[in-house]
């Protein structure tokens, strides 16, 4: 039973009117492989197959994809995690358009990153040292910072799926918090009323597919409970 | 020279098979709970029909309890409609605790749902014994 099949989602947008299911047969000689080790396999079986990796360690976020229906990155989700069956389907993020294969056009997401100002904004004059942190405000970015930005949180909300031009999602919504719960950061006020209407925070229902895929462990939604409790209590 | 049939960025193709996602419990008992509020918000219009036409006089008070206590189907919607509200009730109240930042980890999350799934199905169960 080394033989693994593998249902891969195809789409080449020069030779396919539409999207379909190709069926591979891979021999992991029983090896608990990745899912990145299985993807690379398969190029050398069909080279046009196309997907993003690079750093292969889970650092870079360049491959998340869905796997046996659940986003991750191929590269550090072994096959002992996500095969049943002895069969793995591999399908590109959902929600974003597919620009071939695997390969997904990320702009949208990008885009709500960009809106949410993912910069220290501070408006006092340069100190000549840096900004200084107590310990315990530095704690408070803990669990924010890490965000590798591969999408895999946000392409696995439904509300991100539907509105993903107005909800800023799970993914952009911790980098908001980040900000917002920086002690050197003054445009709390600010940032706060960008996100102040009933889409950009408040499309969020707490169903927590985000916390569900992570692979950085991260928890959007207790991000987003606590930009909900600022901008209840900063109330215009 | 350009042989593609596609060129399109706006065609592209976007993967949203449901079937072919996972969906874990706490999405599932969050959509559940919308589904029973649209349930609800339909079979309170039947409800509210019968509730005025039960105050309308002697005599119709007499025929919904008729069909109330005799018929299969009636008793039925009763029953759908009691359960709808019954497990809306709880899975709102879960709603509400994760609003105030109770279970908002992963296990919590998934705790709570397994909660409200429980309760819902102890009180869709009394409800079928209290109308029958």
């Amino acid at each position: 039973m080394s033989t693994l099949q593998v249902s891969m989602y195809r789409y080449n947008p020069e030779t396919d009117d539409a999207p379909y299911m190709q069926e591979f047969q891979v021999d992991t000689q029983g090896r608990d492989l990745m899912v990145l080790n299985v993807i690379q396999m398969l190029k050398e079986q069909d080279s046009t197959l196309a997907y993003r990796r690079s750093c292969r360690e889970g650092v870079c976020g360049s491959d998340g994809m869905n796997m046996n229906g659940k986003n991750g990155l191929s590269c550090v989700t072994a096959l002992s995690e996500v095969v049943k069956n002895n069969r793995l389907v591999l399908r590109p993020l959902p929600g974003l358009p597919v620009v071939r294969d695997l390969v997904v056009d990320m702009g949208v997401f990008y885009k709500q990153y960009e809106r949410i100002q993912p910069y220290l904004q501070n408006d006092q004059s340069t100190p000549s040292i840096e900004r200084l942190q107590s310990p315990e405000e530095r704690d408070k970015l803990d669990g924010l910072y890490e965000c590798i930005l591969c999408a895999c949180c946000s392409t696995s909300c439904p509300s991100f799926w539907w509105n993903p031009d107005k909800f800023v999602g799970p993914a952009g919504l911790l980098q908001a918090y980040r900000f917002l719960a920086d002690s050197r950061d003054t445009a709390t006020t600010e940032r706060l009323s960008g996100l102040d209407d009933p889409f950009s925070v408040f499309r969020c229902r707490g169903i927590m597919n985000c916390v569900n895929v992570c692979p950085k462990g991260l928890n959007p939604t207790r991000a987003i409970g606590k930009i909900r409790d600022m901008l209840l209590s900063n109330a215009t | 020279m350009n042989s593609r049939k596609n060129p399109s960025p706006k065609k592209r193709p976007v993967n949203l098979d449901l079937s072919s996602m996972q969906f874990p419990l706490p999405s599932l008992v969050s959509i559940s709970h919308r589904v029973t509020g649209i349930i609800l918000f339909v079979g309170l219009i039947f409800l509210l029909w019968a509730f005025d036409t039960s105050l309308s006089s002697p005599h119709g008070f007499e025929a919904v309890q008729d069909v109330l206590s005799g018929n299969a189907l009636a008793k039925l919607v009763c029953w759908g409609l009691l359960s709808a509200l019954g497990y809306h009730l709880v899975a709102g109240v879960r709603h509400l605790l994760m609003d105030a930042g109770y279970g908002e980890t992963l296990e919590g999350g998934k705790r709570g749902a397994q909660i409200a799934v429980v309760c819902g199905a102890v009180i869709v169960i009394l409800a079928g014994v209290w109308v029958w």
